[in-house]
């Protein structure tokens, strides 16, 4: 196969593709959520659980791994909704502590994201504005990635997997 | 797989499938233990009281960058016990490619032929096909007694022209050659779709 120097700018036809305009978006609307609502912090991560933008106070917090438990707490959820005939989109997944509470939604058919918030938000107010987030979130992700051919990321490197596989050997210890 | 065109990033998943105690969450457990803690994530695993697998391990490779591409590893082994089917199928969700990490004793081969047909099924619940997604077999304690080697375990599965390898994972054996097998086996995926996106 001959792999030719403009196929960096081609778009990757699985997962989800972000140019760099649809991150700018992202982050600001997640920046507007995380001001309105108020909310402590949030994460938005791709479904396999990637994070894609985290905004607010995260402290301690391991992201990685709370971006692959959001994820699967998200797709676990669905799962009991569907075996129990109660699935619907944009479902909200609630969790009410004594002092903060926390939202778990769908964002499109890609993302999922989540949002911490203290217990003094009214909760009628963080449902409908996450709900309306993960409305435009999902708009984003639909629009054409014009920006995407400018940018080479050269996946053409015809040797890519031999360096992956020699960054793996790099960072190994027998 | 994800992708961030303007951060560079490239992040992919990698499913750890097979029966029940083969050697899934060990092969997490190696690779935590052997890259430097720079280079990856906390290992996220979802317990059960006896300690095994309840939902998923997690952990994630962060490979620095290569070629002006910063790849992130995303590295899940799936609950391996009958019952956890559902989830099984759930972990799958999106996975860029898998390892089968089946179990080399002979008392085990049965298990081995159900899990098999079992993510066969599962990558196609999930839209997967398994003529496009990279697939590794890795045939674990090779240490034991009267042990299946490699080639007896790919006839078993009629998976003859599958890459694959030996491995005695709790010793470390084969999971570096194991990990990179995949790992390049989803690059030359990406780099194949891109060409022809």
């Amino acid at each position: 196969m001959k792999k030719s120097n403009s196929m960096a700018s081609a778009e990757v036809p699985s997962g989800l593709s972000l140019s760099p305009s649809q991150d700018q978006i992202i982050n600001r609307i997640l920046r507007d959520l995380l001001e309105k609502c108020p909310a402590q912090f949030i994460l938005l991560a791709e479904l396999s659980g990637q994070i894609i933008s985290v905004q607010g106070e995260t402290g301690k917090t391991d992201l990685i791994g709370l971006g692959a438990l959001v994820a699967g707490d998200l797709a676990a959820s669905q799962e009991i909704a569907r075996l129990t005939g109660q699935y619907q989109h944009a479902q909200l997944i609630l969790r009410e502590g004594p002092e903060t509470a926390s939202f778990i939604s769908e964002a499109g058919d890609r993302m999922v994201i989540y949002m911490r918030i203290h217990k003094e938000v009214p909760m009628g107010w963080a449902r409908l504005i996450i709900q309306e987030t993960s409305r435009k979130l999902a708009e984003v992700t639909s629009m054409p990635p014009e920006e995407v051919e400018k940018i080479d990321l050269q996946l053409s490197e015809d040797k890519l997997d031999t360096l992956i596989g020699d960054g793996l050997d790099s960072i190994w210890h027998e | 797989m994800y992708i961030n065109w303007q951060l560079r990033e490239l992040n992919l998943k990698i499913v750890y499938y097979g029966p029940a105690s083969s050697g899934k969450t060990t092969n997490l457990e190696q690779i935590h233990r052997r890259v430097d803690a720079a280079h990856r994530s906390d290992l996220v695993s979802l317990k059960t009281y006896e300690d095994r697998t309840l939902f998923f391990d997690f952990l994630q490779l962060e490979l620095g960058k290569i070629s002006g591409l910063t790849p992130k590893i995303h590295l899940y082994t799936v609950p391996g016990q009958v019952r956890y089917e559902e989830v099984r199928k759930l972990v799958l969700r999106g996975a860029d490619g898998v390892v089968f990490v089946a179990d080399s004793a002979p008392l085990r081969a049965n298990d081995n032929i159900i899990a098999w047909h079992d993510m066969k099924s599962h990558l196609r619940s999930n839209n997967l096909s398994m003529d496009h997604t990279p697939i590794v077999l890795q045939c674990n304690k090779q240490d034991t007694l009267g042990a299946m080697a490699l080639v007896e375990i790919k006839y078993m599965l009629h998976v003859q022209d599958l890459l694959g390898f030996p491995a005695i994972a709790v010793n470390g054996e084969g999971v570096l050659d194991t990990l990179k097998a995949i790992t390049r086996g989803v690059i030359t995926k990406v780099q194949h779709e891109s060409a022809y996106a």
